[in-house]
């Protein structure tokens, strides 16, 4: 299967496509949300991936403003995850906190400051699920 | 089956070949991401912000809890219509009903208009909203 949408008619193409996060990738995650006898229309993914788009720049967005007015120049991860508690994302909070915090520990125990492509990290396990495995 | 271990809900070994060790693709989120991190287009000289290598893994987990969720409730909106197979109107359906994606109203809007207005966008410019046509209305378009 791959990344790219098959809709002829989706006029710009791969530049459109940049805009959103690929298809597939959104499709299996919202087959999570489903049970096991639901069905999800092409229309649906394509709307959810608008939808994701969005609620990536309005996090950024205000994560950006956050930065200016405390003036600094660099978006962190901790200024997201504060976005997403000031906009009604509360239950996001502790969860990407510990994400976070996980992820920098790693981080810190590799070369400090470059971005590997071989970081043992993967998304597993169902969304909004507590991390039991701590 | 996989067993518990330390961290295993959360991290786990083994890079897939396609989007790596992440669900989503990290250059992606953050070419999104810089779309709306201050581009230059305010006036006072804020200039764009740059993005730390931590911001995109953030959103890579973020944005799954938020499809996970979003899709919740446009599949309550299915089973409220009787239906097996969510389609755009059913995730047109959870933004109305939901406060939390109130500022998704204009995104899910379709070519007609006959959602309710809401707000102006809230985000920096990606709900245009006409340039995604629906796709082909024959059937159910379930792939």
């Amino acid at each position: 299967m791959s990344e790219s949408v098959d809709t002829p008619e989706s006029g710009g193409g791969a530049k459109e496509q940049e805009r959103f996060l690929p298809i597939a990738n959104i499709g299996r995650i919202m087959r999570r949300g489903v049970p096991e006898n639901g069905k999800i229309a092409k229309d649906a993914k394509e709307s959810i991936q608008e939808c994701v788009s969005e609620f990536i720049s309005f996090m950024t967005s205000e994560a950006s403003d956050k930065c200016m007015k405390e003036k600094r120049k660099t978006i962190n991860g901790d200024d997201l995850i504060w976005s997403m508690g000031t906009l009604g994302f509360e239950d996001y909070v502790e969860p990407l906190k510990l994400y976070l915090k996980l992820y920098r520990e790693m981080e810190g125990d590799t070369s400090k400051g470059s971005q590997s492509g071989k970081k043992e990290v993967v998304l597993n396990g169902q969304p909004g699920s507590s991390f039991n495995g701590m | 089956m996989r067993l518990a271990r330390p961290y295993s809900g959360v991290f786990r070994g083994g890079a897939t070949a396609r989007t790596g060790p992440h669900a989503l693709p990290l250059a992606r989120i953050k070419k999104i991401m810089k779309r709306s991190a201050g581009d230059g287009s305010g006036g006072d000289g804020a200039g764009a912000r740059m993005i730390s290598g931590e911001a995109p893994v953030v959103f890579s987990r973020a944005c799954e809890l938020f499809v996970a969720e979003l899709t919740r409730a446009a599949w309550a909106a299915t089973l409220d219509g009787k239906r097996r197979t969510v389609h755009r109107e059913d995730v047109a359906q959870a933004v109305r009903d939901t406060d939390l994606f109130d500022f998704l109203v204009d995104v899910v809007k379709d070519d007609a208009g006959h959602e309710h207005g809401g707000d102006g966008g809230v985000g920096a410019g990606a709900g245009e909203g006409e340039g995604r046509a629906p796709a082909c209305d024959d059937g159910d378009g379930v792939l």
